[in-house]
């Protein structure tokens, strides 16, 4: 078995005679394209059987394109349901050996939205179980081929086969049974064709709808992607059609078609009283089911925010209780908490971070905290960040540093970006400063304010007087090399 | 939000009449006990009907506007301004919020409010802001200069425009300034004109704030969902 162990997926090969579906299978197998292309010729000749083999694998099997896309789009399904909100639930064959419904049905963390939407993979039907016989076991499968390739079973191999390909092992037996019927029939025995027949229609309906059963339990009735739900109803109704017909035939006993089309009528009118009757209950049901989703919708939503404000507000204030003899500690955690319930209420969740304002208002709100003055910041327009937007970012911390250590009180910044142009302006109330003043092993205003805007192309100046300071920044536009400033 | 600071307005040789319309008892109480000897708070109200009878009954002369209030039609401040629409000429509306949310200070001031301040402000500045109100100017917050500039534009008004669409040259520089933290007085001395000009200058924006129907205005608050 061990040469089995990196057995290429059955596709149909671009080296090809016909469709390339002998060279896929050689390949697969491992054995010379030749011996199969001449197997498959001689079989043809036996009554047609290779023919009918090679259309059958043409059909089914994939090209190695349409292979490789499917299986680069299988994993992390890009398309997340619109309301995420639905348990993760598994549905696609390919993971069938995976327990169905692993996650915990309720993300109540940040992630909780974008983690079902992982864990779920759409648009899983029955078509999807061929393209699923043409992937390749992974290492963990130990290397076992599909079916086709014949390989004596073992214990594992079996059990593992049995839960990925149950519905053409099932296939594959009922086919198996109907060629055993026909050689009987074929060797002069008896088979009571007119009992067999109707009885296996009615196991065929009933396993088509009751596989339907399992697969909608196993969405939790939940999944409203519309095409699953028509292959659904579809294959419900054929379910249907074939055990009423199996049925029919059975009880009526005759071959007669006459007999079989009159009953046939009885049974459709005797069905359709049936579903006019409990219509009114089914949707009753359906609005039920529905009513208890929106509830729990709701209750999820309420739980989060529940949670949200136990983790902010009701930790704030219980600490603003223990230090309330600190009137610096209580302004600054009320501060730093209305910041953050501002912004979890009002912000536009698809704001780009990388935006200069948000990342002046970030640096704002860390010198907030830093030394407990409050800093409001203005701003008007909006660009994306460089590398010399970081340097008037740091510039301007450098101020708002500055002014809330010897403005002693509130600070002022102002941003405004117009057609590509930044300004920023840091005003705080303090008693001033005469720049000259300053010695110059000072590196705070210099070398971090005006030498670092000069650095990267911009602009600082101060003006100082008794009733305050105020810093201005400023950033030309990118390409265009205008210098001039305010200053 | 020192902006309202300063010499300030004369003040009113009568202490101005006020009402304080606040859906929590604390703040009211706790902006009554802020407030200037020279304010007289004549009636207190919780929600919308409230408010509306009240000013009615009491004709103040400043009301202190809570933007978010419950009762009503559910349109808060707005609705009290709108239901004292006939009033509006001798009762001046401070909106006050503890919201900076852009639609709260545009819708409220676009009802007929003369001013926008936030909840945090101080019981001088509060003080402050009422006496301006009061004596017929507008009161803007850094805040709120910088909302006009973001919904007018930063370019000054070509000779073309509609005059309530754009704002002059001075009007942006006085809006500049506020915006960057200057009080009327340091406007005026900054750039060399009397308070008296700034105050104009901001009634005017105040005004256009109100009546523009500006295309870039109605764009600017659909972005933030204002409409």
């Amino acid at each position: 078995m061990s040469t089995a162990l990196t057995r290429p997926p059955l596709v149909r090969s671009s080296d090809r005679i016909i469709a390339g579906v002998c060279s896929g299978l050689a390949a697969h197998l491992g054995w010379p394209v030749k011996n199969v292309r001449i197997g498959m010729a001689l079989a043809t000749l036996a009554g047609g059987a290779g023919l009918a083999f090679y259309g059958w694998l043409w059909i089914m099997v994939p090209t190695a394109d349409e292979s490789a896309r499917r299986n680069a789009r299988r994993p992390a399904s890009p398309i997340a349901p619109a309301v995420s909100l639905v348990p993760p639930v598994r549905i696609d064959p390919a993971f069938g050996a995976a327990p169905p419904a692993g996650a915990p049905p309720w993300g109540m963390s940040d992630a909780g939205a974008a983690a079902p939407a992982a864990a779920y993979a759409p648009g899983a039907g029955p078509a999807n179980s061929y393209g699923t016989a043409a992937v390749p076991p992974g290492p963990s499968a130990g290397g076992y081929g599909p079916p086709l390739a014949g390989h004596a079973g073992r214990p594992p191999w079996f059990r593992f086969r049995s839960m990925r390909y149950g519905k053409e092992i099932l296939l594959g037996a009922g086919l198996l049974l109907v060629a055993g019927i026909l050689i009987a029939q074929l060797l002069g025995v008896d088979v009571p064709l007119g009992t067999l027949i109707p009885a296996a229609a009615v196991l065929g309906g009933a396993a088509i709808a009751w596989m339907q059963l399992d697969e909608t339990r196993r969405a939790g009735l939940l999944d409203k992607t519309k095409a699953d739900q028509a292959g659904g109803w579809a294959r419900l109704a054929a379910g249907l059609a074939l055990v009423v017909a199996g049925v029919l035939v059975m009880v009526s006993g005759s071959g007669s078609w006459e007999q079989t089309w009159l009953a046939l009528l009885a049974s459709v009118a005797v069905l359709g009283g049936v579903v006019l009757v409990l219509l009114p209950w089914a949707l009753k049901f359906w609005r039920d089911l529905e009513a208890e989703r929106a509830g729990r919708v709701r209750e999820t939503e309420r739980a989060e925010i529940a949670a949200h404000l136990h983790d902010s507000v009701l930790q704030t204030l219980a600490l603003i209780q223990r230090r309330a003899g600190n009137e610096h500690d209580v302004v600054r955690l009320a501060r730093a908490q209305e910041r953050e319930l501002r912004g979890w209420l009002f912000q536009d969740p698809g704001r780009d971070v990388g935006q200069l304002s948000e990342r002046i208002k970030a640096t704002a709100a860390e010198v907030e905290d830093f030394l407990g003055n409050a800093v409001e910041v203005v701003s008007v327009g909006d660009t994306a960040m460089t590398e010399a937007h970081e340097a008037l970012v740091q510039a301007s911390r450098e101020a708002m540093l500055n002014a809330s250590r010897h403005g002693g009180g509130s600070v002022s910044v102002y941003l405004e970006v117009s057609d590509g142009r930044a300004e920023v302006y840091v005003k705080d109330r303090g008693p001033g400063f005469e720049l000259n003043d300053v010695p110059e092993d000072r590196l705070g205003v210099r070398e971090s304010i005006i030498g670092r805007m000069k650095r990267h192309g911009g602009t600082a100046s101060i003006t100082s007087t008794p009733d305050g300071t105020e810093v201005r920044l400023g950033l030309p536009a990118l390409q265009t090399d205008n210098a001039e400033g305010k200053s | 939000m020192n902006n309202v600071q300063g010499t300030g307005p004369v003040r009113p040789a009568q202490p101005v009449r006020v009402v304080i319309v606040d859906d929590h008892a604390i703040f009211r109480s706790g902006l009554k006990a802020d407030l200037d000897a020279n304010i007289q708070v004549v009636g207190e109200a919780a929600t919308v009907e409230q408010a509306i009878a009240v000013i009615a009954h009491e004709r103040p002369e400043v009301v202190l506007l809570d933007v978010h209030l419950p009762g009503g039609l559910g349109g808060g401040g707005r609705e009290v301004i709108a239901g004292s629409a006939t009033l509006l000429g001798s009762t001046k509306f401070l909106a006050l919020s503890v919201s900076d949310a852009a639609e709260d200070v545009v819708a409220v001031i676009r009802a007929g409010a003369r001013g926008y301040v936030t909840k945090t402000i101080s019981g001088a500045e509060i003080t402050d802001a009422v006496f301006r109100v009061a004596g017929g100017d507008a009161v803007f917050s850094p805040r709120l200069a910088g909302f006009v500039l973001d919904a007018f534009g930063t370019a000054p008004a070509d000779i073309a425009d509609d005059e309530l669409d754009r704002l002059s040259a001075r009007e942006l520089e006085v809006m500049r300034l506020i915006a960057r933290g200057y009080s009327y007085k340091e406007v005026a001395k900054e750039l060399f004109i009397s308070i008296k000009t700034v105050e104009t200058h901001v009634s005017a924006v105040l005004r256009k704030l109100q009546l523009s129907s500006r295309h870039e205005l109605t764009k600017w608050a659909a972005e933030r969902r204002l409409l």
